[in-house]
């Protein structure tokens, strides 16, 4: 039965929009849309609780571009993923590198020997880019080309609309469309079998917001922008107020710190006299492992050796690597070379095998400055002396090993190559910390049998012909100083 | 509605015509009937406030625990030397497994045109996501300062100023289980408009009619937007069904790109996807029986839905089982002395008894439902499946723990033991588990009702 409805298309408080026809199955649905179809209707719509089957030709649906959009996302999403794992962490293809990009440098992890960037590795967060892309481009670019969301619609205002979500189903013809006319729609509708027909109309007189909404809704908004432009003012400006620290006690942690003073008080005085958070250990004690009393040992002085006063102490030679020899040599400090031992201690077995050792130790710790050969032609050394050169670089020339005053057995007994290792002497750094006492012999033997060669060992001679920079008998010639190695800028 | 169906057995297959899905006779407003009975219902059942208030409690719990946890550090676990990786990671793979069933049941079922899936899928969906929520929590809290979480994804920041290693699987993972929940929950709602637009046009509260109007977005369920939605609705099946399948074997990944003996097997993906799907369905199970009995849901989800589910628990924990079989072959097979060893310490090791309760429980008691008696009762299928979900919370706790507590070096092997937290946390997390089911229950559609009338038989074909 079609609802009598003798409005006018339009009147001053409200447009009719369409025709809604209600059908009780999904059949007479389809079979009705195909005929609005074919009587030539265009703007048309069908409402059901599900989607029906064969309900798109019947109304002339084409298929949705959407598959389109989400392949081009994804397509996108492709080179996004990879791109962001290979900016952030793999720039470095051919001269081309991210690290030292102005914003966002990239951050390259060497982990294990591996590439910084290997396809592999960055398939998974690839993916999972892509579906991510994918999932937001198919939700939102549905609701989009749906034109939802649409709060306010006409038809929820039919009482019996609201049924459509339910278990009727019903086709509108649009006003707007060329063939309807109120009156023989109307019969059309009821003859191609609609159980109920009503008018959709829009209410004209209620479009407007509310004006107290307009109102709220400006003043939300101006609250909504407070946070991000404090965060916006806090960034861009200084500030000598301490940071927001969240959780305290990481960033003050309930601890003490070397060389500060003791905040254990008792009765308003400091728990210790001296006043400090560190203890010393306590008088006469050693820690295991420690003793070092034994001084031929420990520091190739001998043990029966009383100093007098007026001698220079062994740490008084150490320096801070800013003077030069020349100031060394300018005062030399009064030594009494015959403190230091002549043999090696009794602890130390001296055979191939140390010898061996020491010179592994040797090309580690020394050669960088001292040369293979112990020849002073330590690629540091060419280095500092090429920079010296040209004015960069303030260098003492690292000794040749087989210099006479070093070479000499009486002005340089074993205890003082000893000493010269673990303390240091002129602008050279002590080795104490680093090599184990052991480990010092052994270069102090390795020294030694450098020295009693007197001429370059066979490794030297491979490094030069390797290196190409000097001629072959040029290299088979006598030791070559580390003057005459130095170029004059590289 | 019409009149009753005199069909009340459809777990038989007949040749000559497809058992129903929908029993009861019920029809469209039949179909609608039913599931907003559940939410139109003036007062949920009592045994619904129970339920919460128990939830609620846990839920509590677990927010001391949090908390306690934020302030006093990850020390409170039981993690330490050499099981680094404990009870947390224990529960999050056993929560994203358990959230693996709705993705499944959605996407998978739905490209294999398994009309049966209509009827449960909603739930499922929901129960992945507050799954997926459980899981995210313990990674969440574990990274020690969570108030600078956002340091897991690539976000240039001064403070940190490095980026995340996108070779680790531990990143992997980040993407993948906050894609995961991010298209679970896309495809759980979008799913969802049309039965809450049925929601809104049936609501009578002025509250009600606001809320799920906003949350239908103003669907009016027209042609042109259908054909849309299916095919947006496919695409997102399409792409969650890789996307499921990704997300455990990324997870294994986390174990099995480690050198650790006893993880580092090519198994691991494969065999973590089915114990994901294994447990996600017993948990299915575990919620819908109960949830069909309280709301009088028998003839949506019927004796034939919960039948399916269970031979797919029963595969699955053969495939779980097979799985197994296989790691024992490969640790002996490899000849790998570390490899055998952390085998033949796994089944007679110290740790024994977790093994032989993951065995039972996953391989031995599913296999009862070989029986049809045992696959078509409900009552008796949750306690199986009860059994399964100890059964795969072990099978974590076995892969975890006996790995890290024997390892390359003796003098490292040591005893896990869990201290309150780790069990409060485990049991709270229950509790947030089931306050989101609870109120899921409460204020939204359980059974997708459009999907389910559009398997329906149309009325005249009758």
């Amino acid at each position: 039965m079609a609802e009598e409805n003798t409005n006018s298309s339009t009147d001053e408080n409200s447009k009719l929009i369409g025709l809604v026809a209600q059908f009780d199955d999904p059949d007479s649905l389809v079979q009705a849309c195909d005929q609005a179809r074919q009587a030539g209707y265009t703007k048309t719509d069908a409402f059901s609780p599900f989607p029906v089957h064969g309900i798109d030709p019947a109304l002339g649906i084409k298929r949705t571009i959407l598959p389109f959009i989400v392949l081009g996302i994804a397509v996108g999403a492709v080179f996004i993923g990879l791109g962001m794992q290979w900016y952030t962490n793999g720039g470095s293809l051919g001269e081309f590198s991210t690290d030292e990009s102005p914003v966002f440098p990239g951050y390259r992890f060497k982990i294990s020997g591996k590439p910084y960037f290997s396809l592999p590795a960055n398939i998974p967060v690839t993916f999972e880019v892509i579906v991510l892309s994918s999932a937001f481009a198919t939700f939102f670019g549905m609701w989009f080309l749906n034109k939802l969301p649409m709060l306010s619609n006409p038809l929820h205002r039919i009482s019996r609309f609201k049924r459509a979500t339910n278990d009727k189903f019903f086709l509108m013809i649009e006003q707007a469309d060329e063939q309807f006319d109120r009156g023989s729609t109307e019969a059309q509708l009821n003859q191609w079998g609609a159980v109920s027909i009503d008018e959709c109309r829009r209410d004209l007189t209620d479009n407007n917001l509310p004006s107290w909404l307009r109102l709220f809704a400006l003043m939300g908004a101006i609250l909504l922008l407070l946070p991000p432009v404090a965060i916006f003012r806090a960034m861009g400006m200084t500030s000598r107020a301490p940071r927001l620290h969240v959780v305290p006690d990481m960033d003050w942690q309930d601890k003490s710190k070397t060389q500060t003073l003791s905040p254990i008080m008792m009765n308003d005085r400091y728990l210790f006299a001296d006043e400090r958070v560190m203890r010393a250990p306590v008088d006469g004690s050693v820690a295991r492992g420690q003793l070092d009393a034994d001084t031929e040992l420990y520091e190739g002085i001998k043990s029966d050796y009383v100093p007098t006063v007026s001698m220079t102490t062994p740490q008084g030679s150490v320096r801070t690597g800013l003077g030069t020899q020349d100031e060394a040599e300018a005062a030399p400090p009064v030594e009494d070379v015959s403190m230091y031992v002549t043999e090696f201690p009794k602890e130390i077995t001296v055979d191939e095998a140390l010898v061996q050792r020491g010179q592994i130790r040797f090309n580690i710790y020394c050669a960088a400055c001292h040369g293979y050969a112990a020849n002073g032609d330590g690629l540091v050394n060419q280095r500092a002396i090429a920079l010296a050169g040209i004015g960069k670089a303030q260098w003492t020339s690292a000794k040749s090993l087989h210099d006479a005053t070093v070479s000499n057995a009486e002005k340089n007994p074993l205890g003082r190559i000893f000493e010269t290792i673990s303390k240091g002497r002129g602008t050279m750094g002590p080795y104490g910390a680093q090599i184990p006492t052991a480990d010092r012999w052994a270069i102090v033997a390795y020294v030694k049998a450098l020295q009693e060669t007197g001429i370059k060992p066979v490794l030297a001679v491979s490094e030069e012909d390797k290196s190409g920079e000097s001629e072959a008998s040029d290299a088979n010639a006598t030791a070559t100083t580390p003057e005459d190695k130095t170029r004059p800028t590289p | 509605m019409a009149t009753v169906n005199p069909i009340l057995d459809n777990t038989y297959d007949d040749a000559d015509e497809r058992s129903p899905l929908i029993l009861g006779g019920l029809d469209y407003a039949g179909v609608t009937d039913e599931v907003c009975g559940i939410w139109e219902a003036d007062k949920p059942p009592k045994i619904w406030f129970v339920v919460l208030g128990a939830a609620i409690s846990l839920l509590m719990v677990l927010g001391g625990c949090v908390g306690h946890l934020l302030m006093d550090g990850v020390g409170v676990w039981g993690n330490n030397n050499p099981a680094y990786w404990g009870w947390p990671i224990v529960n999050f793979v056993f929560w994203v497994g358990i959230g693996h069933a709705g993705t499944l049941i959605s996407a998978i079922l739905f490209l294999f045109r398994q009309n049966w899936r209509t009827s449960i899928n909603r739930a499922a969906e929901a129960m992945t996501i507050f799954a997926v929520v459980c899981a995210g929590l313990f990674p969440g809290v574990h990274i020690g300062r969570v108030w600078v979480f956002y340091w897991l994804f690539p976000i240039p920041t001064e403070h940190l100023a490095m980026w995340p290693n996108f070779r680790s699987p531990l990143l992997w993972d980040v993407f993948a289980v906050s894609t995961y929940a991010t298209v679970s929950i896309l495809f759980w709602y979008m799913g969802m408009v049309p039965d809450i637009a049925t929601f809104r046009d049936r609501c009578t509260t002025k509250i009600g009619k606001f809320v799920y109007g906003l949350l239908s977005l103003g669907w009016t369920g027209s042609a042109r937007a259908w054909h849309r939605y299916e095919i947006a609705y496919t695409i997102l099946a399409a792409l969650a069904t890789p996307l499921v399948l990704s997300v455990h074997t990324i997870v294994s990944f986390d174990f099995a790109v480690s050198q650790v003996p006893g993880w580092h097997t090519t198994i691991f993906p494969p065999y973590f996807v089915a114990g994901a799907i294994f447990s996600g369905f017993a948990m299915v199970v575990t919620l819908l029986v109960p949830v069909r009995k309280l709301y009088g849901l028998e003839n949506l989800i019927t004796i034939r839905h919960l039948e399916n589910m269970n031979k797919i628990i029963m595969a699955t924990g053969m495939m779980v089982g097979t799985a197994y079989g296989i790691e024992f072959f490969i640790a002996w097979y490899s000849g790998v002395p570390y490899e055998s060893y952390a085998f033949y310490n796994r089944a007679f090791g110290n740790y024994w008894w977790a093994y032989w309760i993951m065995v039972s429980c996953n391989v031995m008691i599913p296999q009862v439902f070989w029986i049809k008696w045992c696959r078509t009762t409900p009552w008796f299928m949750v306690i199986i499946c009860v059994f399964v979900n100890i059964g795969m919370w072990f099978e974590r706790f076995v892969i975890t723990i006996t790995s890290l507590c024997r390892d390359f070096v003796p003098s490292s092997w040591a005893y896990f033991h869990p201290t309150w937290v780790d069990i409060l946390m485990l049991v709270g997390s229950f509790g947030l588990f089931f306050t989101l089911f609870t109120l899921f229950c409460r204020f939204l559609p359980v059974i997708a009702m459009a999907e389910v009338k559009g398997i329906m038989p149309r009325p005249k074909d009758h």
